[in-house]
């Protein structure tokens, strides 16, 4: 689903990401961590173009990224992304929230729109809340909305940077809830998380990161038992 | 002081005319200044290097030189510019237009460097393109932070639209100070005048307050 050639990203001098190599397999989760600072959320905004790579390849399904005639914005429409921050159109209501972006890019007509808006509010809980502002609801639904949001477009493949890191803790497992459900529904989704859990429970797969490269590329149960990194065994060991 | 505003009530239909002339400048101009006020706010934050220098020189003459020298040179010079006279009124619509684009570009500039940065991340990872993210995403949230500002804009042009009179338009300033020399008595035809434009003003005002309360439904 997703292919990664020899990545690299620097801003001016500043190299972030040294040249990663990696796939995600269709239905895959994984999760990519590894300290602050070493290129994982830069990684993850790589992958739907936020951040244009200034080095090496990446294909989404058969679409390659990084070729300038590939038009960006309908691979975008295929790749839903949620932010740390959620960042929901704080002048639109929910429900408003969900249909906006299926109804501009993809020609539905705002009543498709909304029954798909309504279905997926109901799936992440929060069907009572359809005609609320944003500004009404607390983090954890504005992150189930969003979550909601980017669902909404049908994408092939979810990103997530830091889902839950802007989370009052009593918040945090309402969203990795939704996630949880959403991984076993069989969707492609890549995870930048510190919730080591949540990493070990539900992901496939653990990338790990430092320093702008792929240290570790293992099962969860192999990662978090016997990292072979000695970065890795530090950072796990810091995480508990 | 002796004031005498009753000989005047015969001329009141005559001053009150003038409204309607000063609103047409007004509200025209103060819309497609709104409009020439987006498009160069866009080409401030265009990464076209060739648009933000345009707009940055536009907006350095038009609020570098008096409105009234602008008024006047569109008006005399637009036999050497357009090649033929235009009307006073064409020439008050076009300086204001213009010249309050100047300070609108720069007003909703401001607004939409406001908008937090996640706004266009967001709506770009949506795969919603550049314009219909600016039009539907950002620019509302632009506008209503910027609304008071605006609403000053907007108040001043109604009142710097007195200045048209340099150039024959008919308008308040024009018929009160005509009132006053038909009577050698300017004081109270001017205060007239003045209590018109100031009531102009509380009405634009009122109309922006529920404008705003309108725009801050999601708070």
């Amino acid at each position: 689903m997703i292919k990664v050639e020899n990545l690299f990203k620097s801003y001016g001098k500043l190299e972030v990401l040294k040249g990663i190599t990696t796939s995600i397999k269709t239905g895959e989760v994984v999760a990519i961590i590894g300290p602050s600072g070493s290129g994982k959320s830069t990684f993850l905004r790589c992958m739907n173009h936020l951040e244009k790579p200034t080095g090496g390849r990446i294909w989404i399904g058969d679409q390659e990224l990084t070729n300038k005639k590939t038009n960006i914005m309908k691979v975008r429409q295929n790749v839903g992304m949620v932010f740390q921050h959620f960042h929901l159109f704080p002048h639109k209501t929910v429900l408003e929230n969900l249909t906006y972006a299926p109804v501009k890019t993809k020609g539905l007509t705002k009543a498709e729109a909304e029954k798909i808006g309504f279905e997926l509010l109901g799936k992440v809980g929060l069907s009572d809340k359809a005609n609320e502002y944003p500004n009404r609801l607390s983090g954890g639904q504005k992150q189930r909305v969003a979550i909601a949001r980017a669902l909404a477009m049908q994408p092939e493949v979810m990103l997530f940077d830091e889902p839950t890191s802007a989370l009052d803790p009593e918040m945090v497992k309402e969203v990795l809830d939704v996630m949880k459900s959403l991984a076993h529904t069989g969707m492609t989704m890549a995870i930048v998380t510190h919730e080591m859990g949540f990493a070990r429970e539900v992901a496939d797969r653990v990338l790990f990161l430092d320093n702008g490269m792929l240290i570790e590329d293992s099962a969860p149960q192999e990662f978090f038992t016997s990292p072979k990194s000695q970065r890795a065994q530090e950072f796990l060991q810091k995480m508990l | 002081m002796n004031l005498d505003f009753t000989q005047f009530i015969p001329s009141l239909p005559y001053i009150l005319k003038g409204v309607i002339v000063t609103l047409k400048i007004v509200i025209l101009a103060g819309v497609l200044g709104f409009i020439f006020g987006i498009i160069l706010s866009l080409f401030k934050i265009s990464s076209i290097k060739v648009l933000g220098w345009f707009a940055d020189l536009y907006t350095s003459i038009f609020r570098g030189t008096p409105l009234v020298l602008q008024l006047m040179l569109i008006y005399f010079g637009s036999p050497q510019i357009f090649g033929f006279q235009i009307e006073p009124y064409t020439a008050a619509v076009l300086s204001f237009s213009l010249n309050s684009g100047a300070y609108i570009s720069e007003i909703i500039r401001a607004g939409i460097l406001a908008v937090d940065k996640g706004q266009q991340e967001a709506a770009m990872a949506l795969g919603v393109p550049y314009g219909k993210m600016m039009w539907d995403i950002i620019l509302p949230q632009a506008l209503k932070n910027i609304l008071p500002a605006l609403l000053n804009e907007f108040i001043s042009l109604t009142k710097e639209s007195a200045i048209v009179t340099t150039i024959g338009v008919m308008d308040i300033m024009r018929r009160s100070y005509q009132v006053g020399a038909e009577y050698y008595s300017y004081f109270e035809p001017l205060l007239i005048a003045g209590l018109i434009y100031y009531l102009m003003v509380i009405t634009l005002t009122f109309l922006g307050k529920a404008v705003e309360g309108r725009m801050r439904r999601s708070d």
